[in-house]
């Protein structure tokens, strides 16, 4: 019972300290932001206003992906080394995790609209396409891949924070191909809203994306304590 | 003892992939029928070749009459009259009437030895009748019977000769299963107790199994080459199949970048873990509830679209064995190599 | 129609002309290659086990 109180305190007080630390240390917030909606801008520059479905999709999501490696990416070497060693002794991993992945969750909610916003302000939607089929999938397909994307990569980053040398790099290497497959069932997703497929052919790719999300975050909770003790 | 015990399972596994080899390139294939010429019929008297790959149907000296070809259209029976048979094609002749409506025709080719061969939509007929069923022509078929060939492995439509393919490319996939299997359950066990040993299996574990892997996804690439067209195609088995490579490409890299880092084994094994948790997942859940193009899959947990006979397995079991037994032997050299290793090191 | 006709081609030439024992030939090859060099590094492991650990062989 302690123990869950202390975990518990310990996933409230991380998340606090993150949603601090993110207000204090304004700039990365807006490094994000900036760098999400820089790369919308570009794909709009280069797209020309005449861009399909299938382009449209594409795009939407490598700006999703490397926003969410520029926000998520580096998660776990923010604080400074004695706020850092200070948590190692007192706080609860698990906790620590569960808070990381908390503030994790918000950030991926705030980036999800800032793309989806900066893409229909500029692009708009895809050419031959007034409005989409089923406009309510498709956000909450762009959130809930993100979110199964954050979620892996929170693991991820946490592994390469202990790396001493070039962590950044590292998180990309073994990040990409983790991810692959939320983006496979993401880029299904948004085509099929985009383009009104019926909801029997629809409804599996979000539940294996919350699936898969969950099912993630549920074996970095379990793993996390390993990684933190070492 | 144990060295007896060494000899007997290396040096078997050599030798039953030796069989394997022998045997699954030099068994003939069954029979197949492959095309019709012309595939366009008009209503008319009028011949057509059927022809055949595998193994021939026909003796030179067999008689046409011992030979019977019936084209099917839904549940109507059309005869048609064999004249001339050679190892690999028969020539029948046959008469459209007028009546018949356009349709796709199957062809079934009933042998002496060879059993019934079967060839789906061999011929499409074009004609200006109206209505949907078409005339009945009274024909009756022969019973359709099992081959009464040697040892030969089944004719599949597009597998073809590739389905000696079989014997490397499923084995080397179950090799590196369960050889990855193995280094799960090593690094569960480093993380359980920290010790370096079980490190250093699990090390050795993922090196063989990346080498299965990757001769998996090569025997693959082929194969799909040759039956599908292409050397690879977006498919949630081959997705999954690629990302399980490059995870654990991902477990070396990360291995490399922590150099002698001493937190090298913990970090490994809760990485090696997190892999073989999302290889399971890849390659054994996903493709199964979404549509593929791989055989096994699409809510198919066996293989038996393969329609594995007994030929066949009297192959294949010895093959999954040798992989299995050559993928354990080279884990333990690796597994060896790196004691030596460590030992030279930490003396 | 066309592609089945191609390979029905290439199949005759594969197995009715005898390349398949020149593929057998060459897989066994390839198969007592790796035997043999599994086996030799096999042995040489066995001897640096028994000079870096003697007391255990």
């Amino acid at each position: 019972m302690g123990q869950t109180l202390h975990t518990l305190r310990t996933a409230g007080t991380v998340a606090r300290l993150e949603w601090q630390l993110e207000w204090r240390q304004g700039h990365q917030l807006a490094a994000v932001g900036l760098f999400a909606v820089a790369s919308v801008y570009v794909a709009f520059q280069a797209s020309d206003q005449h861009t399909g479905a299938a382009a449209w999709t594409a795009m939407l999501w490598l700006v999703h992906l490397f926003s969410g490696f520029t926000a998520i990416g580096r998660l776990f070497d923010r604080e400074r080394s004695n706020v850092r060693r200070y948590l190692q002794w007192t706080a609860a991993p698990l906790g620590l995790i569960l808070g990381k992945l908390f503030h994790a969750v918000l950030t991926t909610t705030a980036l999800t609209a800032v793309v989806l916003g900066a893409f229909l302000l500029f692009l708009g939607w895809p050419q031959g396409i007034e409005t989409p089929g089923k406009p309510g999938l498709l956000i909450l397909g762009a959130w809930l891949g993100g979110l199964s994307m954050t979620t892996t990569l929170v693991f991820v980053s946490a592994v390469a924070s202990q790396v001493r040398s070039g962590s950044g790099a590292l998180a990309a290497v073994l990040g990409l191909p983790l991810l692959l497959p939320q983006l496979i069932l993401s880029t299904r997703l948004t085509r099929g809203a985009l383009a009104d497929e019926p909801w029997t052919m629809l409804l599996e790719y979000p539940l294996f994306l919350g699936a898969l999300g969950a099912g993630t975050a549920t074996i970095a909770c379990i793993l996390f304590p390993y990684i933190w003790r070492a | 003892m144990k060295g007896g015990w060494n000899w007997f399972w290396k040096g078997g596994s050599i030798l039953l992939l030796a069989y394997v080899v022998i045997r699954g390139f030099s068994a003939p294939l069954q029979p197949g029928l492959v095309s019709a010429s012309p595939s366009q019929l008009s209503v008319a008297p009028q011949s057509v070749l059927l022809s055949a790959v595998g193994q021939p149907f026909a003796n030179p000296g067999d008689l046409p009459s011992a030979f019977q070809v019936v084209l099917r259209s839904g549940d109507q029976l059309i005869k048609t009259e064999v004249t001339e048979v050679s190892p690999h094609s028969v020539r029948i002749t046959l008469d459209v009437p007028p009546t018949m409506p356009s349709r796709a025709l199957d062809a079934y080719l009933f042998t002496p030895a060879a059993g019934t061969l079967f060839l789906g939509n061999a011929c499409f007929v074009e004609s200006a009748a109206k209505g949907d069923v078409p005339p009945a022509f009274g024909a009756t078929a022969p019973s359709p019977q099992e081959p009464q060939l040697g040892f030969s492995f089944p004719y599949q439509p597009n597998i073809m000769e590739s389905i000696r393919n079989l014997l490397w490319h499923v084995p080397m996939w179950f090799a590196m299963f369960f050889i990855m299997g193995l280094g799960f359950v090593a690094s569960l066990a480093q993380l359980r107790t920290d010790s370096v040993d079980w490190d250093m299996r699990a090390e050795a574990a993922v090196k063989t199994g990346l080498v299965f892997g990757l001769l998996g996804l090569a025997t693959g690439s082929l194969w799909a080459r040759w039956t599908w067209g292409a050397w690879w195609v977006s498919d949630p088995q081959l997705n999954g199949a690629l990302v399980t490579v490059l995870l654990y490409s991902g477990y070396l890299i990360l291995r490399a970048a922590m150099g002698d880092d001493d937190r090298v084994g913990r970090l490994a094994a809760v990485y090696n873990v997190f892999a073989f948790v999302m290889l399971v997942v890849l390659l054994m859940v996903l493709p199964r509830y979404t549509e593929s193009l791989h055989p096994g899959k699409d809510g198919n947990p066996g293989f038996n679209s393969y329609d594995l006979d007994n030929s066949l397995r009297a192959v294949f079991y010895p093959a999954v064995i040798g992989w299995g037994a050559l993928c354990y032997w080279m884990y333990t050299l690796r597994l060896r190599m790196n004691r030596c290793a460590h030992h030279l090191l930490s003396r | 129609m066309n592609a089945l006709l191609l390979l029905n081609s290439l199949e005759g030439f594969f197995f009715g002309s005898g390349k398949a024992h020149v593929v057998t030939g060459v897989a066994l090859i390839i198969l007592v290659g790796i035997a043999v060099s599994l086996w030799r590094m096999d042995r040489r492991l066995g001897q640096l086990e028994k000079e870096s650990r003697p007391d255990q062989h």
